[in-house]
């Protein structure tokens, strides 16, 4: 009798559990968890991130996301040691250059196919700096064109009305600005961007080889060596050793060329030289064209949820919430629909300096694309050009020299692609 | 009673953590530097190619040189120099332990700290240029020449290591026997003849290890370049550590990062050896 009951009820909890499980298989909805990546926006932009990870949670149902914000300069290494362990975030924001490096090892997903029904929605030059060669890899999120943030007082002390609107012009006027002042106007750190600007391009139309070796990029390495025997660039900030935001903010430079949701890190630093100080349109290059700096949101091709991932990266890159995003802080959006906002035509009067970067910025957008040429090695590329060009400033070597040199480098990083 | 296994019961902890944080990553890392091991894509057996690469590579002999120059910059002074300082605050002076505190001090900074502080002090218009000018000496350029840039990162080095190593002297003077003093002057010994016979053979062991830790972290030295000079100007400052961050990290080459590894940990095995040979013996 014992036995008896004791087998009823181990095969009743059997068919309990068996029915639990087909009631599991064929009932409710899976939860899936997607893991987000930023780089180095928060604390500063903790409500929005969670505003649009809440907003996106309400709207699919059954979908967790949880948002993590890396550090700038560790984003490459949590990228690998995450990789190396599977534990790579769903969605991730990457900058342009790391992006084509990791879309050439197969690190992220290729979105030719699945994001073609948002390509149009976004700028075509800010489209392609998801590419690496003809594929996409990632949708563009925030971006930056460029600006000035002058110091009326410093140019006013040397005899300048007005910041430079050309080249040319901010050469002559730093002359004068160094003689009589000791201080410093153009700071280039970038030759890298200022040759395609310049109608220069790296790397030739198909990507196979270097285009650098041209008569024009030796007179540019020139005209710089005379710039910099002079005493006109300054060493510390040409090899990134010292901050453009603390020599400004220090006075020790006249005006600083960068996007304007950088010119309240002034602000901070020294809110006198920030009232000192007004916002102009970024100089562009003989080509029209300025580079453009964009943060992209990609998809990681091992992601265990893809079909959310994509749908969360094509939610954050959405007019709605980048439109969102660019009126907390002095960014663009990359959406041609939240671009058009009269939100971004207001700002020519502002007292404000970031607020009057943003409108020059936005009135720059249709002149704004990405100077990195779409293939894997492009931040070895760079450094290669700018190795050469502090060898000819710092070490006196031969301009033609030194452009064959890096054309060689160049051709030699891509036969490795 | 004392028996072998309760030996290896203690040992056992720390054994396992040693295995596990250091020996099983080189060993792994000797496998990876025959392979083009990249994180994202399936590995692949290279052989001996990235140790030719390694060869033929401008860059590797370039940091190389950088790395056996910072080498012979801050070894010598920081197996020479702490001395000195151990046998001043060895004295029974009032206060002798604020001194110590003082020295040891810029061991307790951080090496991010210490690079920001001591790039303002470098810095064009810094207080090291504010100085020679009193004097009527040019600026020196001195993290943006190739000329300078290892021997600033160097005193950086060494003024951070002094107090560090001064302790190891210290301990090791509190072991040398008064009473070879004290013969020593009764002989008619004057201060250096004391320090020259006495104190430097008696701290002959304490001068072969820090030599050797001095060694070992001169030629695995990478943080300070990151933080100070990012390997520049123009790879002036870039060591083999640096080469190897910049290879596996930035340009995702982890298999030839690990055959630089393994070439530079053969190096230092070597110097070691050496090392040992020309200053280790015991009396």
């Amino acid at each position: 009798m014992r036995k008896m009951k004791f087998i009823s009820i181990l095969l009743a909890s059997l068919c309990l559990l068996f029915v639990a499980a087909c009631s599991n298989a064929g009932g409710s909805k899976k939860n899936v968890e997607l893991k987000f990546w930023t780089i180095s926006l928060s604390p500063t932009f903790d409500d929005y991130i969670n505003g649009l990870v809440d907003q996106f949670e309400a709207e699919n149902e059954g979908v967790t996301v949880i948002w993590e914000d890396i550090p700038f300069d560790t984003v490459e290494q949590r990228v690998l040691t995450a990789a190396a362990s599977n534990q790579l975030a769903d969605v991730l924001n990457l900058n342009t250059d790391y992006l084509k490096k990791l879309a050439a090892v197969g690190a992220v997903a290729d979105l030719t196919e699945k994001a073609a029904d948002v390509k149009s929605d976004f700028f075509e030059g800010v489209w392609e700096a998801g590419n690496l060669g003809d594929k996409t890899y990632a949708l563009p999120w925030y971006l930056s064109t460029g600006g000035m943030l002058y110091n009326k007082e410093l140019l006013k002390k040397a005899g300048f009305d007005h910041p430079p609107a050309t080249d040319e012009e901010a050469w002559e006027m730093s002359e004068v600005l160094y003689e009589k002042l000791g201080v410093y106007g153009n700071t280039p750190s970038n030759i890298h961007l200022y040759l395609p600007q310049n109608g220069i391009p790296l790397v030739s139309e198909d990507l196979k080889s270097a285009a650098i070796n041209t008569p024009e990029a030796v007179a540019v390495f020139k005209e710089f060596k005379e710039r910099f025997d002079k005493g006109l660039i300054p060493r510390e900030l040409l090899l990134g050793q010292a901050k453009a935001n603390e020599w400004y903010a220090q006075e020790k430079i006249a005006w600083w060329g960068t996007g304007p949701q950088l010119f309240r890190q002034v602000n901070d630093l020294s809110p006198e030289v920030y009232k000192k100080s007004d916002a102009a349109p970024s100089i562009v290059g003989s080509s029209g064209f300025n580079h453009i700096a964009i943060m992209n949101i990609a998809v990681s091709a091992k992601s265990k949820a893809p079909k959310e991932a994509l749908a969360f990266a094509k939610f954050v890159t959405n007019a709605e919430s980048q439109l969102a995003f660019s009126k907390i802080v002095a960014i663009l959006p990359s959406v041609k629909e939240a671009a058009a906002d009269e939100y971004f035509t207001q700002g020519e009067n502002s007292d404000d300096p970031s607020e009057k970067g943003r409108f020059y910025a936005a009135a720059q957008l249709e002149r704004a694309k990405d100077m990195f040429a779409p293939v894997e090695n492009i931040s070895e590329i760079n450094k290669a050009v700018n190795d050469e060009f502090h060898r000819v400033l710092l070490e006196n070597k031969d301009p033609q020299k030194a452009i064959e040199d890096a054309e060689a480098r160049i051709n030699e990083l891509l036969d490795t692609e | 009673m004392y028996k072998a296994r309760h030996a290896w019961m203690f040992l056992a902890p720390a054994g396992v953590l040693l295995a596990t944080f250091s020996l099983i990553p080189a060993l792994a890392a000797l496998v990876l530097s025959f392979t083009n091991y990249n994180v994202f894509q399936p590995v692949e057996w290279v052989g001996l190619d990235n140790f030719i690469k390694a060869f033929h590579d401008k860059k590797f002999w370039s940091a190389l040189g950088n790395t056996f120059y910072y080498w012979i910059l801050v070894t010598p002074a920081l197996v020479v120099l702490p001395v000195f300082i151990a046998i001043l605050v060895n004295q029974k002076l009032m206060g002798i332990k604020l001194y110590r505190l003082v020295y040891y001090f810029p061991a307790l900074v951080s090496v991010v700290v210490t690079a920001i502080l001591w790039n303002w002090m470098f810095a064009s218009d810094g207080i090291f240029n504010y100085i020679i000018s009193l004097i009527n000496i040019n600026p020196i350029n001195w993290l943006t020449s190739k000329e300078f840039v290892m021997v600033s990162l160097a005193l950086v080095t060494v003024w951070q290591g002094l107090g560090y190593y001064m302790l190891f002297y210290l301990a090791g003077l509190q072991s040398v026997p008064t009473d070879l003093y004290e013969a020593a002057e009764l002989d008619g010994a004057g201060i250096w003849q004391k320090h020259f016979f006495i104190t430097f053979p008696m701290l002959r062991p304490v001068i072969f290890f820090i030599t050797v830790m001095s060694t070992m972290s001169a030629f695995k030295e990478f943080t300070l370049m990151l933080a100070m000079t990012e390997g520049g100007p123009i790879g002036a400052s870039t060591t083999v550590v640096y080469l190897v961050f910049e290879k596996a990290f930035k340009q995702l080459d982890m298999g030839y990062a690990s055959a630089i590894s393994f070439l530079l940990f053969i190096i230092i095995l070597i110097l070691t050896l050496i090392n040992k040979k020309a200053l280790d013996r015991t009396y």
